[in-house]
């Protein structure tokens, strides 16, 4: 049975089936992964701010005055 | 357990993820094409057993050499699709088999110009000359560039054999030993057919590589492409190239619907 | 004031960035400039003046492997080295010496590679044509590239590493693989130039075009997104509308990008199911694609002024846009019922244009206005002159596209027409005499998109000459800051 299975899944006329069955679920799994719990979804929304972080954004721009409310 | 917190925080596992994230689509793709036999028809004659479609002959080879180089795919395409305007158009639909010889395929992507996979046979030598040197004066609408230096340029082909070596090495069989030619049993009882018997023996003679350069000369004499006997110019050879272009599978000799089971 | 942004001038590696960008427009004006006299040789083939060198099929690689390679390349090498510099808080890898190599490798490949197309030095295949040689030298400075990237990226100071560097380290391990596999060639001598290709007839097609294609994928998307995903924020002043939006994106883009090449090989020789896949995966891109779009776009909600306000987050949004057009066109072209009309005709010239100058050349101009004069630490020359790129930009990018539509699908229409008794309504050439219309109109919509390049080239060098000679009176220049 197990072998069967396996022989269906390295014969490559099927390969293009196991190749989207492995990304779906691939896929699925991020999504549950980055949405569902709350505390990870204000962990990654906070790196938001990293291009924020670097030093010079105070430097006069003619567009920029505003820049300093997110920081 | 496999964080994403430790790909995002981790370079080298992001690069190895995202490997496999682009390689999966590739290999899928591709990799099955190379083992998977129904990919190219077979396309023997049914009478003598003989392969239909080739490798080009030294000359045609050197014509062929010509077409990439002035770019001639940037605006014809060699590949017929399997529609009816096109069946009228350009004739029937190409096969995979018609371009199993092509190191580079030249399919093209774009007709700004008509599709030349079947052009071969449909002009005369002296319309393509004269089309080649100025296509207004034949196609008064046409927009393609004069190529009058085809011409006036002598065909260097003192490099062909080695050219036609470097295709034998990616796998066309063209022939430098007497067993190639004539075929050999190996040490485990397998025949190998040499391109005698694969081609026929007259196209066989034009893939020795030994002969090539008397081959060319003679086929460049014989064909008179360019009108000018006197000197082998590019021009002999380009108009060879486009003078073969889907002449080698003879549909003639299969049923209509032949080729459909392929597809 | 000026402290800090000393500081940071010294803290980062920005002399490599300021000559990729600078290598980048000076690229971008020479290859648009090929590509609008290319297009004027079709409207006008006397044009090609009997001149071996400057013909149309030798041209044309030199156009596109000029605004490709040449302009896309280095703005991806300029604003990339300024990203993971930022967002890493940390200065280049690799010292002065393996940046620089990085740029004279890039350039004088590209350089030699598009003076060998004029002299008919080609492989043959489309967007891969420099020679094998040539190839070689591309895959040394790549793997450099590789190096110096991923060795800046261990040696951050953010624990994070932010999303843009995600999607060009992306582009840059895709570039590789599909550089490598699809340039695998036998010389014909170890002296000589030419080579003939590994792989022959449906095999080759497919590895072409899974390279062609996937050129577009991570060359000119992934790594543009990743450009996009640091600029638009930054000009913005906003952070990007959803983080965990972009890492689903991200994975599924990388992923799928690669099945959907052989949709330019619709209806050929190739095994039937290869093309049907191609086309349910193209499809299904359309979500990762515009999972990217909205996520710039919406960057700005909340601050929508902006977009009349500021002439370079006009460019920013405009090329996302038409990246969000263009990845709904493409989709679309890849159903196998459309692509029977539209493939082969200037319908898919006109598409990978909407890409290529909405998208691509767009938000590489929005962002080098935004970073030139911070590597110079100065302000732009004239902001008025952004204005009038942005305009000349867009009026060009609309004229190409609607001509190219008039003429791809016009083509398509009177090739595939028949007259009353069932026999062929129209001759190829009578196509061609249609197609004249359109095709000045395309030559005109290109001349308007190169003459606003050379706007910027002007606002640029007026830029960066003041901010030299600011430096030379540095109390003047602090005194009107």
């Amino acid at each position: 049975m197990l072998a069967d299975l396996w022989m269906w899944i390295t014969d490559l006329g099927n390969s293009k089936i196991v190749a989207l069955v492995i990304f779906f679920t691939t896929f699925v799994g991020i999504v549950l992964y980055v949405y569902s719990n709350k505390a990870r979804s204000e962990r990654l929304e906070s790196y938001r701010y990293v291009p924020f972080l670097d030093d010079d954004e105070h430097k006069p721009q003619a567009e920029s005055p505003k820049k300093q409310g997110e920081k | 357990m496999l964080k994403h917190e430790s790909i995002e925080t981790n370079s080298g596992l992001l690069i190895v993820l995202t490997l496999v994230a682009i390689g999966i689509g590739g290999l899928v793709e591709i990799v099955p094409l190379h083992y998977i036999d129904s990919t190219i028809e077979d396309v023997k004659d049914p009478q003598t057993g003989v392969e239909m479609v080739r490798p080009y002959s030294p000359l045609e080879l050197r014509g062929r050499d010509i077409y990439i180089r002035e770019g001639c795919y940037t605006c014809h395409s060699q590949m017929i699709r399997p529609f009816r305007d096109e069946d009228l158009r350009y004739g029937h639909y190409s096969l995979a088999a018609e371009s199993k010889y092509d190191h580079p395929f030249q399919w093209g992507s774009k007709r700004t110009g008509p599709d030349l996979a079947r052009v071969g046979g449909k002009y005369s030598n002296a319309w393509h000359t004269q089309h080649l040197i100025a296509p207004r004066s034949v196609v008064p609408e046409s927009i393609m560039p004069n190529y009058p230096w085809l011409l006036e340029t002598e065909l260097d082909y003192a490099d062909v054999g080695a050219r036609m070596i470097a295709l034998k090495k990616v796998g066309v069989p063209y022939t430098l030993t007497k067993d190639e030619y004539t075929g050999w049993t190996d040490d485990k009882g397998q025949k190998h057919p040499g391109t005698v018997e694969r081609f026929g023996e007259k196209v066989a003679n034009t893939l020795d590589i030994n002969r090539a350069e008397d081959n060319l000369l003679a086929q460049a004499k014989a064909g008179n492409y360019d009108g000018d006997p006197s000197s082998i110019s590019e021009m002999d050879a380009l108009v060879a190239y486009l003078q073969v272009l889907g002449t080698m599978v003879d549909f003639s000799k299969f049923d209509e619907d032949h080729f459909i089971q392929f597809r | 004031m000026a402290h800090s942004a000393v500081v940071s001038s010294e803290q980062y590696n920005y002399e490599i960035v300021k000559k990729f960008a600078i290598a980048a427009i000076v690229w971008g004006i020479a290859g648009m400039t090929a590509g609008v006299y290319i297009a004027s040789e079709l409207a006008w083939p006397f044009l090609n003046f009997d001149i071996a060198q400057i013909t149309f099929g030798r041209l044309r690689p030199v156009h596109t492997s000029g605004v490709i390679f040449g302009f896309g390349g280095n703005a991806l090498f300029a604003t990339s080295y300024y990203i993971v510099q930022r967002t890493c808080q940390t200065r280049l890898a690799g010292g002065t010496f393996w940046p620089n190599f990085t740029f004279w490798g890039w350039n004088l490949a590209i350089a030699i590679a598009g003076t060998g197309y004029l002299f008919g030095i080609s492989q043959g295949r489309e967007y891969a044509e420099p020679e094998w040689y040539i190839d070689l030298a591309i895959a040394v400075v790549w793997v450099v590239y590789f190096l110096i990237y991923t060795v800046t990226l261990v040696r951050r100071n953010q624990p994070h590493i932010y999303v843009a560097n995600w999607f060009f380290m992306s582009f840059i391990l895709a570039t590789a693989l599909l550089h490598i596999f699809n340039n695998l060639a036998m010389p014909v001598s170890l002296l000589g130039i030419k080579s003939y290709s590994l792989f022959s007839g449906v095999q080759d097609a497919m590895t072409q075009w899974w390279y062609g294609h996937n050129a577009v994928g991570f060359f000119l998307t992934a790594a543009f997104l990743g450009m996009m995903y640091y600029f638009v924020p930054k000009q913005a002043g906003r952070p990007v509308y959803s983080y965990r939006l972009s890492i689903v994106h991200f994975w599924a883009l990388s992923f799928m990008y690669m099945w959907v090449g052989t949709h330019h090989l619709h209806w050929t020789a190739i095994p039937d199911w290869t093309s049907s896949l191609a086309a349910v995966f193209s499809i299904l891109l359309l979500m990762p694609s515009w999972g990217g779009m909205i996520n710039g776009i919406m960057t700005l909600s909340g601050a929508w002024d902006k977009l009349r306000t500021d002439p370079i987050m006009m460019f920013l949004i405009t090329s996302l846009s038409f990246y969000g057009m263009s990845t709904f066109e493409g989709p679309m072209m890849s159903l196998k019922s459309v692509n029977a009309l539209s493939h082969y005709t200037d319908w898919t010239v006109g598409h990978v244009h909407s890409g290529a100058l909405g998208w691509v050349a767009m938000v590489s101009i929005g962002s080098f206005y935004h970073m030139i004069p911070r590597l110079w630490n100065t302000t732009i020359y004239s902001t008025k002159l952004i204005y009038t790129h942005f305009f000349l930009a867009t009026i060009g990018v609309i004229l190409y596209i609607t001509a190219l539509w008039v003429s791809g699908i016009g083509q398509g229409l009177m090739l595939r027409a028949f007259d009353e008794y069932g026999n062929l309504a129209y001759t190829f050439v009578e196509t061609v005499v249609f197609m004249h219309g359109p095709l000045v109109a395309r030559a005109i919509g290109g001349m308007f998109f190169v003459s606003g390049m050379l706007v910027m080239a002007y606002n640029i060098y007026m830029t960066i000459a003041r901010a030299k000679q600011e430096e030379k009176a540095p109390v003047i220049a602090v005194a009107q800051a």
